[in-house]
C-alpha cells in the first residue's frame, strides 16, 4: 500500500492493533503485519511515534513493564477515549469503503451514509 | 564492529538526536532497544549481527524516526507552556492583588512627588497585563483545540508558531507588567523607613519576577526545543 495512504490512517491502524488487548510497540507492529497480510510496508519506527502522540491525545495509556528477557518494556492499552475514537473511525471507514467499493464495482453502496 | 555495537550506535544516534528532551530521549531509547533487540532474536536467520543489521533497516533511519519524536515532544511542551503561561499569570495577579491589599491594609500611601508617574506607569502595567492574560489563554486554546497530525504539515507548523508567537507575545507583556510592578513598588517604598512591613511587598514582587522568569525560561526552552526539532526535519 503507498505510504502516504497509509499515513493517513497511521492511527486507526494502531488503535485496530490495540483493540484486541494491551501491547509494547514490537507486538502492535507484529499485530499489524499479521492482521493485514503483510499489506503495509512502513518503517518499524514509524509506530512508536504515533503511539506516543495517541497517548498524548488521550487514546492510549502506557506503562512500563519488565519483559521475560530483564528488558524494560512500555506497554500500551486503549483508554475509553480511545475505544470510543476507534469506534467512530471503524464506522466512518466502512462508510467510505461501501461508498468507494460502490463506486469502484459498479454497484450500490450497502448502507446509506447518515 | 562488535554486535552489540550495531544497535548501541543506532540507540545512541537516536539519543542523540533528542538531547533536547532527556526524558524524551531516555524513553525512546529505552523502547527502541527493547523492539530491536527482540526483532533481531526473531530473526530466524541465524547469524545475530545480520539480524541486528535487519531490525534496524527495518525500524527506519535514526534522524527520521527521531524527527517523528521530536514533532510530538515540541506539540507536547507548546501545550503545556500555554498552560503554564496561564497558572505564571495567575500567580502574578495574585502576588499583586496581595500586595495592593497589603498597601490598603496599612494605608501605605504614596508620596506627591511619584504621583503623576506612577498613574502612567499603573496604565502601562494595567493594559500589559490583562493583554498578557488575552493572549496566553488564546495560545494555550489555539493549540489545545488542535489535533496533531500523523504527518507533519505545512499547516500544522503554522499552527504551532502562531501559538509559540502568542505565548512569547505573552510573556513579553507580562515581563512588561512585572518591571512596570517593580518601579511602582519602588516609588512606593521610597523615602519610607526601612521596616517590617517592606517584606509583603518585597515577598511579591519577587514572586513576580520569578513567576516571569519560570515562563521567559520555558518560552526559551520551547524555542531551542523547535530549532532541534526544525534541524532534525532538514537532515
Amino acid at each position: 500500500m503507498e505510504g502516504e495512504m497509509l499515513k493517513g490512517h497511521l492511527d486507526m491502524i494502531v488503535l485496530a492493533a490495540l483493540s484486541a488487548g494491551p501491547a509494547h510497540g514490537y507486538a502492535v507492529i507484529d499485530q499489524i503485519r499479521r492482521k493485514s497480510g503483510r499489506a503495509f510496508d512502513l518503517p518499524e519506527g514509524t509506530i512508536y511515534p504515533a503511539l506516543h502522540r495517541l497517548e498524548q491525545a488521550g487514546l492510549l495509556a502506557s506503562r512500563w513493564m519488565r519483559a521475560e528477557s530483564g528488558r524494560r518494556r512500555r506497554v500500551y492499552a486503549l483508554t475509553r477515549r480511545g475505544e470510543r475514537a476507534l469506534a467512530e473511525r471503524r464506522a466512518v471507514w466502512r462508510q467510505f469503503s461501501d461508498a468507494i467499493g460502490g463506486l469502484l464495482e459498479g454497484t450500490r453502496p450497502c448502507k446509506k451514509p447518515a | 564492529m562488535q554486535e552489540a555495537g550495531l544497535i548501541s550506535d543506532y540507540l545512541e544516534s537516536i539519543a542523540d538526536a533528542l538531547s533536547f528532551d532527556r526524558s524524551l530521549s531516555r524513553r525512546v531509547r529505552q523502547e527502541v532497544e527493547d523492539h530491536l533487540r527482540e526483532a533481531a532474536a526473531a530473526d530466524p536467520i541465524g547469524d545475530r549481527l545480520e539480524a541486528e543489521r535487519r531490525a534496524i533497516a527495518s525500524f527506519g533511519a535514526s534522524h527520521a524516526i527521531a524527527a517523528q519524536f521530536a514533532i510530538v515532544s515540541l506539540a507536547k511542551h507548546t501545550r503545556r507552556v500555554g498552560a503554564a503561561a496561564i497558572v505564571v499569570i495567575a500567580a502574578v495577579f495574585a502576588a499583586m492583588k496581595a500586595r495592593v491589599a497589603w498597601y490598603t491594609a496599612t494605608q501605605w500611601a504614596m508620596s506627591d512627588d511619584v504621583r503623576a508617574v506612577s498613574a502612567i506607569v499603573g496604565s502601562i502595567d494595567r493594559y500589559a497585563f490583562w493583554l498578557a492574560v488575552l493572549l496566553a489563554i488564546g495560545s494555550w486554546a489555539y493549540i489545545t483545540g488542535r489535533h496533531i497530525p500523523a504527518v507533519f504539515n505545512p499547516r500544522y507548523r503554522q499552527q504551532l508558531r502562531r501559538s509559540f508567537l502568542l505565548c512569547a507575545a505573552a510573556g513579553g507583556l507580562l515581563v512588561v507588567s512585572v518591571i512596570s510592578d517593580g518601579a511602582l513598588t519602588a516609588f512606593r517604598l521610597s523615602g519610607a523607613e526601612v521596616c517590617a512591613g517592606f517584606i509583603v511587598p518585597l515577598v511579591s514582587m519577587t514572586i513576580e519576577i520569578v513567576c516571569a522568569g519560570v515562563l521567559v525560561f520555558q518560552i526559551r526552552a520551547m524555542l531551542r526545543r523547535a530549532t532541534s526539532t526544525a534541524a532534525l526535519l532538514k537532515t
